[in-house]
């Protein structure tokens, strides 16, 4: 888990990179698209497989609140890097091989609500999971499930 | 055919015959819902469970032509069939052909991998898994989830080719071999064979283990607290 948190600085120096290369001309362009499909996969697995941490715990006699919150922590700080993750040019239209929709770039603004609802839904599990009523964290579990599938159902190709 | 063909005699028994189309049915069912409606999915998926598990204890201890000793054979048995199956005539074989035998243990073989990889299937969000998926991380969860649709894949491949089999002896070989899976009962054209069949007993203890053991599997292996 550390070792996720220790890259994010990493994250803000590609995204940097990714602002000077939109300047400097299409072949630099295209690798930085690369780059940031890279790193918003590396960080959708990561929040997939904190999803499944917590799903995998709640199914044991003995759920554990503080594990919860943890992983619901890495869900809600990645959630905060999707508004960066999807820059003009890194969709199927630049030949990309991704399952990203082209609606997410025709229809910025469903886009940037739907990613604004996983952040406030991750942040409140996160802080009901700190409180350790285990009914209450299901139910906010199936709610920010829910608000994956918000994005997901018209912004993702269907596996 | 000049004489009358004798009269219908018991091939397959009930257990078996329950078996199959119960497994048609789970599997048309866990294919429709899949990806879609997850909890009836598992629910179909732990009924097939159940249903290989019985049907692997009913191939040893069932019916005598649902025994796997009764009908799998070696090589040189299935390539003697093989060789005479082109012919237009009906095959008078009591039970699975040598070359149908080939076709049930691929078909339980690919059901059981089919099934195993559900276990510990992951999806993409990690929201639905497998009731093993808690023992492997996300990214095994995924491959087994690929791998699950991979194998469905063959599974389906085996399907056809076992509906085309059907097809070919129905209208080249004019057999009829549906009626006889749902009524358990066909007409021989030579002698009726006389075949042995499990008592009742078997069937209920083999219903006990497949209950026990998807019951066991659907919650994870796991013991309940005494």
């Amino acid at each position: 888990m550390s070792a996720r948190h220790t890259k994010r600085p990493l994250g803000l120096v590609l995204g940097v990179a990714l602002s000077l290369a939109a300047v400097s001309g299409a072949a630099v362009a295209a690798v930085s698209a690369e780059k940031v499909i890279a790193e918003r996969q590396k960080g959708l697995k990561a929040m997939g497989g904190a999803f499944k941490t917590i799903n995998d715990n709640l199914k044991t006699d003995a759920p554990d609140a503080k594990l919860i919150a943890a992983q619901a922590k890495i869900v809600k700080d990645w959630s905060h890097h999707i508004p960066k993750w999807f820059p003009k040019g890194s969709g199927p239209e630049a030949g990309f091989k991704t399952a990203a929709k082209p609606e997410i770039w025709t229809d910025p603004a469903k886009f940037a609500a739907a990613a604004k609802g996983l952040q406030v839904e991750a942040a409140k599990l996160e802080t009901i999971a700190k409180g350790g009523n285990i009914d209450a964290i299901k139910a906010q579990v199936k709610a920010t499930g829910g608000a994956c599938g918000t994005c997901h159902t018209p912004f993702r190709v269907k596996s | 055919m000049s004489e009358t063909p004798a009269a219908p005699t018991k091939l397959w028994d009930l257990p078996t015959r329950i078996t199959h189309w119960s497994l048609v049915v789970l599997i048309v069912t866990a294919w429709l819902s899949g990806g879609q409606q997850m909890e009836i999915h598992m629910l179909a998926g732990y009924g097939v469970i159940g249903l290989l598990v019985f049907r692997l204890y009913w191939g040893v201890f069932g019916g005598e032509t649902a025994r796997f000793s009764q009908f799998v054979k070696g090589p040189g048995a299935t390539a003697r069939y093989l060789k005479t199956m082109g012919k237009r005539t009906a095959a008078d074989l009591v039970g699975h052909s040598p070359v149908g035998a080939v076709s049930v243990v691929a078909l339980l073989l690919v059901m059981i991998v089919q099934a195993g990889l559900g276990l510990f299937a992951t999806d993409i969000d990690g929201i639905n898994s497998g009731p093993l998926s808690y023992m492997v991380d996300f990214d095994t969860g995924r491959l087994a989830s690929e791998w699950h649709e991979l194998s469905f894949r063959v599974l389906q491949g085996l399907v056809v080719l076992h509906l085309a089999a059907i097809a070919f002896y129905a209208l080249w070989k004019r057999q009829n071999l549906v009626t006889a899976m749902i009524t358990g009962k066909r007409r021989f054209i030579g002698p009726a064979p006389t075949l042995k069949f499990a008592p009742a007993w078997r069937f209920v203890l083999g219903v006990a283990l497949a209950v026990g053991v998807a019951w066991l599997i659907a919650r994870g292996l796991k013991l309940p607290k005494l």
